[in-house]
């Protein structure tokens, strides 16, 4: 007999792990951005003296804008803590390989 | 002033890693009596991810530049190339998963398994994260070394 799955974590909670787990994956696919395109990476520089902080920067915004952007929608209010879990292991698991096979690559 | 930041970076990321196994630990046997405890294990966890980050950038920023140079003309180049550049954007895996954590253990750890599970993943994750984050500075300043080691050969031959 299948069980529907409940709502069982706070709307907070489903909102900043979604938005860690786009942050995340972002975060690979802008470093891969940022190391092909040369006048991105001057650009971060410019911005506060080292791309790496401006990258730190624009992580961080990013999570807390989407966790607040997030915090009142519907998916935000139905997600599960099993399904919070598979997309955050998802999202390390592919922002890493992606980030380690990059610069083992290039 | 450079070689205590350089020490205090990795000690504050080795400390955000123990109190993440804490998170684990006492999220496997949570009740009402210990949940105060998780909540702030979690802040420690935030906290002492964000001193990585601010002393770790810092040194990066200020004074990494001689240790690439001399890493890159050393025996381990692949020390700066594959292990510097993964492990500079790596780092900010842990960093949100650690920002996160406080905001997770708000739910009601107590009689919730599926909030229970999301503290004990992204703990996991950070442990994982922080352990290969740890692993790699290792080798990096291993690169230096052998870059010495080998400088300084030439040098008597």
């Amino acid at each position: 007999m299948s069980q529907t799955q409940t709502h069982d974590i706070a709307n907070s909670t489903a909102a900043f792990g979604m938005a860690a787990a786009i942050t995340i994956v972002f975060n690979t696919v802008f470093a891969w951005v940022k190391d092909s395109y040369e006048p991105l990476n001057a650009a971060m520089k410019a911005a506060m003296g080292h791309h790496w902080i401006t990258h730190g920067v624009v992580d961080v915004a990013l999570f807390i804008a989407l966790g607040l952007i997030l915090s009142n929608s519907a998916k935000a209010k139905s997600m599960t803590g099993t399904a919070l879990v598979k997309l955050l292991v998802i999202a390390v698991v592919i922002a890493s390989g992606g980030l380690a096979g990059w610069f083992f690559l290039v | 002033m450079s070689n205590i930041i350089l020490m205090a970076h990795p000690t504050f990321g080795v400390l955000a890693i123990l109190c993440s196994v804490w998170v684990l630990a006492e999220t496997l046997n949570i009740s009402a009596g210990n949940v105060s405890r998780v909540r702030l294990a979690c802040l420690l966890v935030s906290i002492f991810i964000g001193l990585t980050w601010i002393l770790g950038g810092y040194w990066y920023v200020t004074y990494y530049a001689v240790e690439k140079a001399i890493i890159l003309k050393g025996p381990w180049p692949f020390a700066h190339d594959f292990f510097m550049e993964t492990k500079e954007h790596l780092f900010f895996i842990p960093l949100i998963l650690a920002f996160f954590l406080p905001i997770a253990a708000k739910s009601d750890l107590v009689s919730s398994k599926g909030a229970r599970n999301v503290v004990m993943a992204t703990a996991a994750l950070i442990i994982l994260c922080g352990l290969a984050i740890e692993g790699a500075g290792a080798t990096i300043n291993l690169g230096v070394k052998v870059a010495l080691i080998d400088t300084s050969h030439k040098q008597a031959e």
